[in-house]
């Protein structure tokens, strides 16, 4: 079932600047994940703002179209960590369980409930170790991981994600990308991110959007060619087989995919290259 | 100029953040920091120009001991680029946060004109900073933290919130600084981006070092996928690469496996008539 669906969207922060979304057809499913990938400045943060109704703390502009919540009916239940993640921490509790446990209180949840749900976020994101810390002395990769817990406890609909993991380290950022995509089975996300490993891990579908528009839609492998790949980091070993190409380094490209995901395979093509 | 740290020690209200931190950068050095969320990496850079005191130890710039200098006689020595590029930017246009950091320490302005064009910025220099997007807004602070032109740079994520098109840019910037012999001390989780540009690596752990040393150096230690672990890293993926393909060399980004690749194909080859003359 589509949970929210753009129709003919268009948006403008200004006058004098181009639109910063144009003309969006996008719909997401439940339990549908949706990597939007794309140069800074195409409108991926935009487009999560949009998606999470909260158009309203922007100086933005809809200059057409709409976005229609579960085909009409009563608006999904949505939760998002902003790209500048720091601005979601109140700093009104003294600690990171109550912190994670705010947005649940607001939500009107009995007290038990409200336990529960912040035990399991902090579980899931696995900082059980900061639960009694002040959120004042945490590190930035360490508030990260908290406002991404409070928007998990919220256990909403959809769950929009603006470059969840710039903060973490490498290890975090690898067991939080297998946590997302467990999550996939309990609700929607849609993330902004440029990691290809992330996308790789957790992308049911890929979205490009270039100055405000989608130019690409499917999944990771299949939108790849000359075009979408200017817009796209790609993971190490597809880079290595397009430097390949690129060099005319192997004996010939017949069966030389330029943008081979797969580790296993990329490897293997680079190995026949001796 | 050389950046010398001697048995550190700083603790935040509750928490020791780094514990007898000892270590040396040489001067014109690009060194890479990385650790675990809260291994104390921000902290270790904050103390490099003052901002923070140590609780124990001595931090030098040159011979310098930053608790003997007040923070604004440091910042002609070290300029800091800051995790969250929104604490840093304040000025109405790109052009004024920019002159800003100069202006203040009393410098000179040429590398305003060189970073401006590295960074790509000239279209956006009479632009609200606030206007930009985040990666923007982090590139001028960057740029701004640059243009001071002190001799050492030190940057906290640098890459955080980057696209492909604005990581190039940065990495033309550190290129620039380092063939002007700058010292850089970048704070990162993207070793897989910034590691062909370090001389050396710091690695913590729980605020103590795990390593410090030269960047290849790590890399032949046996122990070098322990050591990274316990600092919450994974192996970085061209370094995986390598291995995987058998070359001789560590290599850290595409380039230099094809580089390495083609040698090696070149190696296996029949010896060509004129060597066996």
């Amino acid at each position: 079932m589509i949970l929210l669906s753009f129709k003919n969207f268009s948006l403008s922060y200004s006058k004098a600047l181009p639109p910063a979304l144009k003309n969006i057809n996008l719909d997401i499913n439940e339990r549908e994940s949706v990597v939007v990938s794309g140069m800074s400045g195409a409108g991926k943060s935009t487009l999560c703002i949009a998606a999470a109704n909260f158009l309203e703390a922007f100086p933005a502009v809809v200059t057409s179209g709409e976005i229609l919540h579960s085909n009409g009916r009563e608006k999904s239940r949505v939760a998002i960590v902003m790209q500048n993640f720091y601005a979601q921490i109140t700093y009104l509790r003294s600690t990171v369980f109550e912190e994670i446990a705010f947005p649940c209180e607001n939500l009107g949840l009995s007290r038990a409930e409200i336990i529960r749900r912040a035990e399991d976020a902090i579980s899931k994101i696995r900082i059980g170790h900061l639960a009694y810390r002040d959120p004042l002395e945490l590190s930035g990769g360490e508030k990260q991981k908290v406002v991404l817990a409070s928007a998990i406890a919220m256990e909403p609909d959809l769950l929009i994600l603006d470059e969840p993991l710039s903060q973490l380290d490498p290890e975090s950022t690898s067991y939080l990308s297998d946590v997302l995509s467990e999550l996939k089975s309990e609700m929607a996300l849609l993330i902004a991110e440029n990691d290809p490993y992330l996308t790789l891990k957790v992308a049911d579908r890929v979205i490009v959007l270039s100055d405000g528009e989608i130019i690409s839609d499917g999944k990771f492998g299949e939108i790849l060619n000359s075009t979408t790949a200017q817009h796209l980091d790609l993971p190490a070993w597809t880079k290595c087989i397009s430097e390949g190409v690129r060099r005319k380094a192997f004996r010939s490209n017949v069966g030389v995919n330029p943008y081979e995901l797969n580790y296993k395979k990329a490897i293997s093509t680079l190995k026949n290259l001796k | 100029m050389k950046i010398k740290y001697d048995r550190v020690s700083f603790s935040y209200k509750s928490t020791d953040a780094l514990k007898n931190i000892s270590c040396e950068f040489e001067s014109g050095s690009t060194v890479l920091i990385a650790g675990h969320n809260g291994s104390g990496k921000s902290t270790f850079l904050k103390l490099m120009n003052g901002i923070l005191k140590p609780t124990n130890g001595s931090v030098y710039l040159g011979e310098a001991a930053t608790k003997d200098k007040r923070i604004s006689e440091l910042a002609s020595r070290c300029a800091l680029s800051f995790q969250n590029p929104d604490d840093q930017l304040f000025a109405a246009t790109v052009r004024k946060e920019l002159r800003f950091g100069t202006e203040n320490i009393k410098g000179d302005d040429s590398l305003f004109d060189p970073v401006v064009k590295t960074l790509q910025l000239r279209d956006h220099l009479e632009a609200n900073p606030y206007s930009l997007t985040y990666a923007l807004r982090r590139l001028v602070a960057i740029a701004g933290s640059a243009a001071m032109n002190t001799p050492i740079l030190a940057l906290d994520e640098p890459t955080a919130g980057l696209s492909l098109r604005e990581k190039s840019f940065l990495g033309d910037l550190i290129s620039l600084l380092k063939s002007m012999k700058k010292t850089i001390a970048i704070v990162t989780h993207d070793l897989n981006f910034l590691l062909p540009f370090a001389d050396s690596l710091l690695m913590l752990a729980h605020g103590e070092i795990q390593y410090s040393g030269s960047r290849d150096g790590l890399f032949t230690r046996d122990d070098a996928r322990a050591l990274l672990t316990r600092c919450g890293i994974n192996y970085p993926i061209y370094t995986r690469i390598s291995k995987a393909l058998d070359l001789d060399k560590q290599c850290f980004n595409a380039e230099e496996i094809l580089d390495e690749l083609i040698k090696k194909r070149a190696g296996a080859a029949p010896v060509p008539t004129s060597y066996s003359q």
